[in-house]
């Protein structure tokens, strides 16, 4: 059952002469009578979730944290010691292993990390057999969203975000355009009364028309064609419904407000891109769009998994030094420190903001993570696992939570799917399925 | 000026053997890439209209962008991607008094004309959707278009609904080609004119048809050889055909890569932000030479001192610039030492590091892309290290030569090093060097067991030109980028025909495009199941 209207009825609408616009329910259902509550969360407030991933893992001697537990009983490594301002409000996990077959150097542990799957691979390309964790969530927790995700990329690829086999959510890779999107005509803020325009319900009529030719095309392909029409269709469905929302008033949240406009553009410098001001750019964009509540779910996409991106200061492409630098890596391990620099930089920026008793980022679960560990022997255990924020009071805080026994990652994106209120029988399949999570990081 | 190509006479006298049958896969919907986007908006508008490339990207898969367009799907942030786009682009007619009266071809008589909007639409779907649309179907359009001028009081803004529901549509996004009953093969299935029409047309110009082409398919005439001959003739001799096999080049090289490589401008201060884009130019005009000016044999592509450079890539090349600006055709001597696609600064580049040539990705280039050797993936859990230059290992080769003495390198490196290793008298972005910190290169090698020796770079283009492989592996090439699926096994017959066609046809690369339109590889389709 459709929400929408049909074809029919829009057919009927125009017959009349004139054109027939449905109001969506109010979005009562997210919040209380003072339209600031939020059912099911302690604060009152929703938890957000976010992935910030980087390519070419990490050096975990230079990575692990000194001592387990909370507190003063541990302290940051080198690699992670730009996380010092915000220790107290991440988790810290080592020892844990991803463990689908490392047979694809990269993609094993990219797709077992974020869909808990082996990759699916044709040729030399690559994909995810399963849903990524934050379109899984976003299945969930989407709908009550103006956008059900969004996604941001950094070094110009179109990041790893799936909703199935060959199904990529490309990211965002102009910080300006991503601005436009979010906060651009069409955005409210909260107090302001929605502009109504007439055109807003002339486009919904145009998508229920081509909603009404996939259907009708749907009938004549073959399953593999059915089940891709099936995803777009859901695409069409989805801009309808922000195109309806965009009529209604705002969540009546008190720290929304513009972020930062970006830069038109951000050239690259010596041959090596502006990854530092890009990145923040968008982190202060994301910030405000959790902050909005346009949406609930981000993905934030540094760099590639085999990415070779000219980082500032080094004198190579990231994954050959990951490669062929001797020893103990330094310049690798300076640009995981870069890396680092901007993960920590995201989280100051969501705990910045206040949000009823605390800030936005004690409402968030923002998890840090690459494709493997020691990049130099595509190694998927010591598996570079870090979680932002405490989802609303459900993960622990300021604490490294080592595991003696190479648990099993997924085990992670289970925690991750029940601090976001989802109740999922298992994650993952095959060897890196879990029906468990990791009940030493939960509160 | 372009010749006249003499294809009916040669295609003719290919007829006289009955095609090989095939028993094709599912027909599978193709996604139009962002070039066949462009194209087919400026198509429909004219050239001077602006398209956004932000759309779906396009994904490679299994080596072809084609391929990629058979699987993949549009996603949430495509749908929002091709709303914009298709509105951005009827505004900017649809402003324009002028613009907009010569596309549309009649004057409104009021805010709300039916009929006006009909006629249009009627004529605008049919070269979209590549197919007359049905009564129901223009219905839609012309409602939905007279619903929102009535909103909005202005018809030409009521008209941008109707062209953007048109444009946004799964009929213009993808390409419906999914077969009919083939009255010459009972139980069998045909791609139908209008399919036949969209098949040809983004094949040879990487657009939607034109109003001629589609006339033929309404006359019946596509599905029959001799118009379909007639067709794909005059297709060819449009200067539009040029763009449409340069984007096949492009893709089976992945040369859309070439802009995108980025390089340590310290070490390399020939490399530059435009220098990608001038290096992929350079590989597709002597590639469109190939088939329509020279129209030469696809192997000399690799022996040919020939090629076509602007004064960037001459400094490169370390060889006079042959004009002061733009492309001109250049004649490497001897003393260049460089001949062939193997010495394009294009293909160099690409396959090479950010501060180092690499061996391994050239050799895999010329193996897996040219040759269509399959190479196994590296395993996984290694160390893939190098060791660093110093002076007892101070070429590429000293570096490599681990590769060789351990057994679990060596599987997969015999196969790729010793022919990546005749292109070591390039650098990381393809210029010349005669040594490497100080140590003299040996170019020299071959490609596995004493098969196809070489001393340097020109002799392994000749190899290369020589391999037996090589014009099989463009023909499967050309097929699936033409058909938009990896051959199955029903059609290896088909395919093995073309294959000691083109080598009959003295690898000319536009009667291999004929008699692959021709073959009943692209002409039949297989059932949906």
């Amino acid at each position: 059952m459709s929400k929408f209207p049909t074809r029919r009825s829009v057919l009927r609408g125009l017959l009349a002469g004139s054109v027939v616009t449905v109001g969506l329910p109010p979005l009562e259902c997210m919040m209380n009578a003072s339209g600031t509550a939020y059912a099911g969360t302690v604060s009152g407030f929703p938890t957000r979730f976010g992935l910030f991933y980087w390519g070419n893992g990490n050096v975990p001697d230079f990575w692990n944290p000194t001592g387990e537990g909370f507190g003063s009983d541990w302290t940051l490594s080198e690699q992670l010691i730009a996380l010092q301002p915000i220790k107290h409000k991440i988790s810290v996990l080592t020892g844990l292993a991803v463990k689908v077959p490392n047979e694809l150097p990269h993609y094993s542990g990219l797709a077992g990390i974020l869909s808990g799957a082996p990759g699916q691979t044709t040729g030399d390309e690559s994909t995810m057999a399963l849903p990524t964790i934050d379109q899984v969530i976003a299945a969930e927790v989407g709908q009550n969203t103006f956008f059900p995700s969004l996604e941001t990329s950094v070094d110009g690829g179109v990041g790893y975000s799936h909703n199935g086999p060959h199904n990529v959510n490309a990211a965002e890779e102009s910080p300006h355009a991503l601005f436009n999107r979010l906060f651009g005509t069409g955005f409210t803020l909260p107090g302001d009364t929605p502009i109504v325009d007439p055109k807003v319900g002339l486009r919904r009529s145009v998508l229920d028309a081509i909603l009404d030719d996939a259907n009708s095309l749907s009938a004549r392909v073959g399953a593999a064609d059915r089940a891709r029409l099936e995803q777009h269709m859901d695409g069409i469905r989805s801009l309808e419904m922000r195109l309806a929302r965009m009529e209604e008033d705002p969540p009546n949240l008190a720290s929304c407000n513009y972020p930062t406009e970006p830069e038109q553009d951000y050239p690259e410098i010596d041959g090596r891109p502006q990854l530092e001001a890009k990145s923040r750019a968008m982190c202060d964009i994301l910030v405000m769009a959790y902050a909005c509540d346009q949406t609930r779910v981000a993905s934030h996409w540094i760099s590639r998994a085999v990415g070779n991106t000219l980082f500032p200061g080094a004198p190579a492409g990231h994954h050959n030094l990951t490669h062929d630098e001797p020893g103990d890596q330094p310049e690798v391990r300076a640009i995981v420190s870069q890396v680092i620099a901007e993960y920590s930089y995201f989280l100051q920026a969501l705990d910045a903001v206040p949000e009823g008793d605390g800030t936005l980022l004690d409402h968030c679960a923002i998890l840090a993570t690459s494709d493997v560990s020691l990049g130099k022997t595509h190694s998927l255990e010591n598996f570079p696992l870090i979680v932002g924020g405490s989802a609303n009071g459900f993960f622990q805080q300021d604490m490294h939570y080592h595991s003696s026994s190479q648990e099993n990652a997924s085990r992670l994106m289970m925690s991750l799917t029940r601090a976001m209120g989802l109740s999922l029988a298992s994650f993952g399949a095959q060897d890196g399925r879990v029906t468990d999570g990791l009940s030493a990081i939960e509160v | 000026m372009l010749r006249p190509l003499p294809l009916l006479v040669l295609a003719l006298g290919a007829c006289s053997t009955e095609p090989p049958a095939v028993d094709p896969p599912e027909p599978t919907l193709r996604r139009l890439t962002q070039a066949q986007y462009a194209n087919a908006l400026h198509d429909l508008f004219g050239e001077e209209l602006t398209v956004t490339d932000r759309l779906e990207p396009d994904v490679p898969t299994d080596g072809l962008i084609e391929l990629g367009a058979s699987i993949t799907t549009i996603s949430p942030r495509g749908v929002e991607l091709y709303e914009s786009a298709a509105f951005d682009a009827a505004a900017q007619v649809m402003d324009d008094p002028a613009w907009r009266a010569e596309i549309v071809g009649c004057e409104p008589a009021g805010t709300v004309d039916a009929a006006c909007a009909e006629n249009f639409l009627s004529e605008f779907g049919r070269r979209a959707w590549r197919r007359p649309l049905t009564s129901d179907e223009l219905g839609v359009w012309v409602g939905i278009s007279g619903t929102a001028a009535n909103e909005l009081g202005d018809f030409w803004d009521g008209l941008e609904f109707g062209i953007t529901g048109i444009l946004t549509s799964p009929n213009f996004l993808y390409r419906v080609e999914l077969g009919e009953s083939d009255p010459d093969q009972p139980g069998g299935y045909r791609f139908s004119d209008y399919e036949m029409a969209e098949r040809l047309s983004f094949l040879l110009w990487n657009s939607i048809p034109d109003d001629e082409l589609l006339d033929a398919a309404e006359a019946g005439e596509l599905t029959t050889r001799d118009g379909l001959l007639v067709q794909t003739e005059r297709l060819l001799e449009s200067p539009r055909a040029r763009e449409g096999l340069r984007t096949f080049f492009r893709d089976y090289l992945e040369l859309y890569e070439v802009e995108h490589v980025s390089k340590d401008p310290y070490l390399y201060n020939h490399w530059s932000s435009t220098i990608g884009v001038a290096a992929e130019e350079e590989t597709l005009r002597l590639f469109e030479d190939w088939v329509f000016d020279s129209e030469s044999d696809y192997r000399d592509l690799f022996t040919t001192t020939r090629s076509f450079v602007d004064p960037e890539l001459a400094a490169l090349y370390n060889v006079r610039a042959p004009s002061r600006e733009g492309f001109e055709e250049v004649a490497f001597t001897e003393a260049a030492g460089r001949a062939g696609l193997l010495g394009h600064a294009s293909l160099l580049a690409m396959h090479a590091h950010p501060t180092l040539s690499s061996p391994t990705l050239r050799g895999k280039f010329i193996r897996q892309t040219l040759l269509c050797q399959p190479l196994p993936p590296p395993p996984a859990g290694l160390n893939t290290a190098i060791p660093e230059a110093d002076e007892a290992l101070p070429t590429m080769r000293d570096r490599l030569m681990f590769h060789m003495q351990e057994e679990s390198c060596a599987s997969c490196h015999a196969l790729t090093d010793p022919i990546g290793l005749g292109l070591e008298n390039y650098d990381g972005i393809g210029r010349y060097r005669a040594s490497e910190n100080g140590a003299t290169i040996d170019p020299s090698g071959d490609f596995g067991n004493g098969e196809y020796e070489f001393l340097d770079a020109l002799e392994l283009g000749q190899q290369v030109s020589k391999h037996p492989d090589l014009g099989p592996c463009f023909t499967s090439n050309l097929y699936r980028y033409a058909t938009g699926h990896r051959e199955s096994f029903g059609e290896a017959e088909a395919i093995i025909q073309l294959s000691d066609d083109f080598k009959g046809r003295r690898y000319r690369i536009a009667e291999l495009v004929v008699d692959t339109v021709l073959s009943n590889g692209f002409r039949k389709a297989g059932a949906i199941q």
